[in-house]
């Protein structure tokens, strides 16, 4: 009974994802929205950088940033909180 | 872990790890990578450095090291970088672009190579976010290393 | 060989790269074994970001996949023993 259900669970997740790989988008040909062609001509001048992936990182989704650095400031204060011993001292 | 092929390498490879990272992390705004990818590349190599050693030699040669206290300056910094936008302009508003500051020289609009001194609060805050990311990376890996305590190598 | 022919060659083999080396990382008994074929994934899938022009994640994927989870899997498996137990 197991078995079936595991293989029925298979067959139906291969196929979804078989379809869903159908109806994609050739490569290099995103759908054309009104954000990704304001960023690409306006964030050279507006941001000052080359790169615009740094552009839109830190300056136009800059609390993005914010969060992911409060993420990584918890994990570690969580870990060296946990694993610190007295003699230990980094 | 500590064989002579593995000194060996670790004292060639180490400081070309630690300079490209460093690069990534200065060209953050010019070139692919940032403050998060350079970080991690500088903290590999740093990895190295530790898992490459003896446990005496990571002691003594990190006992100087403020990983705390760069990690703290990192997450400051970043926010502080963020709130000087708030004179006249919102947050996170770039406002030392073309201001004439340290990285605030003026920016050449179209295909160029690209030159360092651009990028207005975008440099600093790869900085601030490659120190914070590079000292929070190496903490976690030099504290399972000292949990070790010296034991013996077996592989 | 035109660019398209490669792209569409590199696509299998980095693909099949990708099953091998994951099914290796489950089927190994020894954990070390395991751990580093779980960095060879994380190299494999960093190759894989690169061909689909995403640069920087191919950085950090490389930075952090390949080599310090693997440093802190490696000092995990040594504070603990390094055998699996079958009973």
């Amino acid at each position: 009974m197991r078995k079936a259900l595991g293989l029925f669970a298979f067959l139906g997740f291969t196929l979804f994802l078989l379809a869903a790989t159908m109806s994609l988008r050739p490569f290099g040909a995103p759908p054309h929205t009104e954000m990704d062609h304001y960023f690409i001509t306006h964030a050279q001048e507006q941001a000052s950088a080359n790169n615009v992936v740094t552009s839109i990182v830190f300056d136009y989704r800059g609390f993005d940033t914010l969060g992911e650095a409060t993420v990584l400031f918890t994990a570690v204060a969580g870990v060296l909180m946990v694993l610190r011993r007295k003699e230990v001292s980094s | 872990m500590t064989t002579t092929i593995i000194k060996t390498t670790t004292r060639i490879l180490a400081s070309l790890i630690l300079v490209f990272g460093a690069y990534i992390i200065l060209h953050g705004h010019l070139t692919p990578g940032g403050g998060f990818q350079g970080g991690a590349v500088f903290a590999s190599g740093l990895a190295l450095l530790i898992v490459a050693c003896e446990d005496e030699i990571v002691k003594k040669r990190f006992e100087k090291v403020p990983l705390s206290p760069l990690e703290s300056i990192g997450a400051l910094g970043f926010l502080g970088t963020a709130l000087l936008g708030l004179m006249g302009y919102t947050f996170f508003k770039n406002v030392i672009a073309n201001s004439g500051f340290i990285f605030g020289g003026k920016t050449p609009i179209g295909i160029n190579p690209g030159y360092l001194n651009t990028g207005g609060t975008l440099a600093y805050m790869n900085i601030f976010v490659g120190m914070k990311v590079l000292a929070g990376l190496t903490s976690i890996v030099l504290i399972f290393f000292l949990l070790l305590g010296g034991k013996k190598d077996e592989w | 060989m035109n660019f398209s022919a490669l792209f569409w060659a590199l696509q299998v083999l980095v693909g099949l790269g990708l099953i091998i080396s994951a099914t290796a990382a489950i089927r190994f008994k020894n954990l070390i074994s395991a751990v580093i074929a779980m960095a060879v994934f994380s190299l494999i899938l960093s190759l894989e970001f690169y061909i689909l022009q995403a640069p920087d994640v191919a950085i950090a994927e490389a930075g952090v996949g390949a080599c310090l989870t693997t440093a802190m899997y490696l000092l995990a498996i040594k504070n603990t023993t390094d055998e699996e137990v079958i009973e």
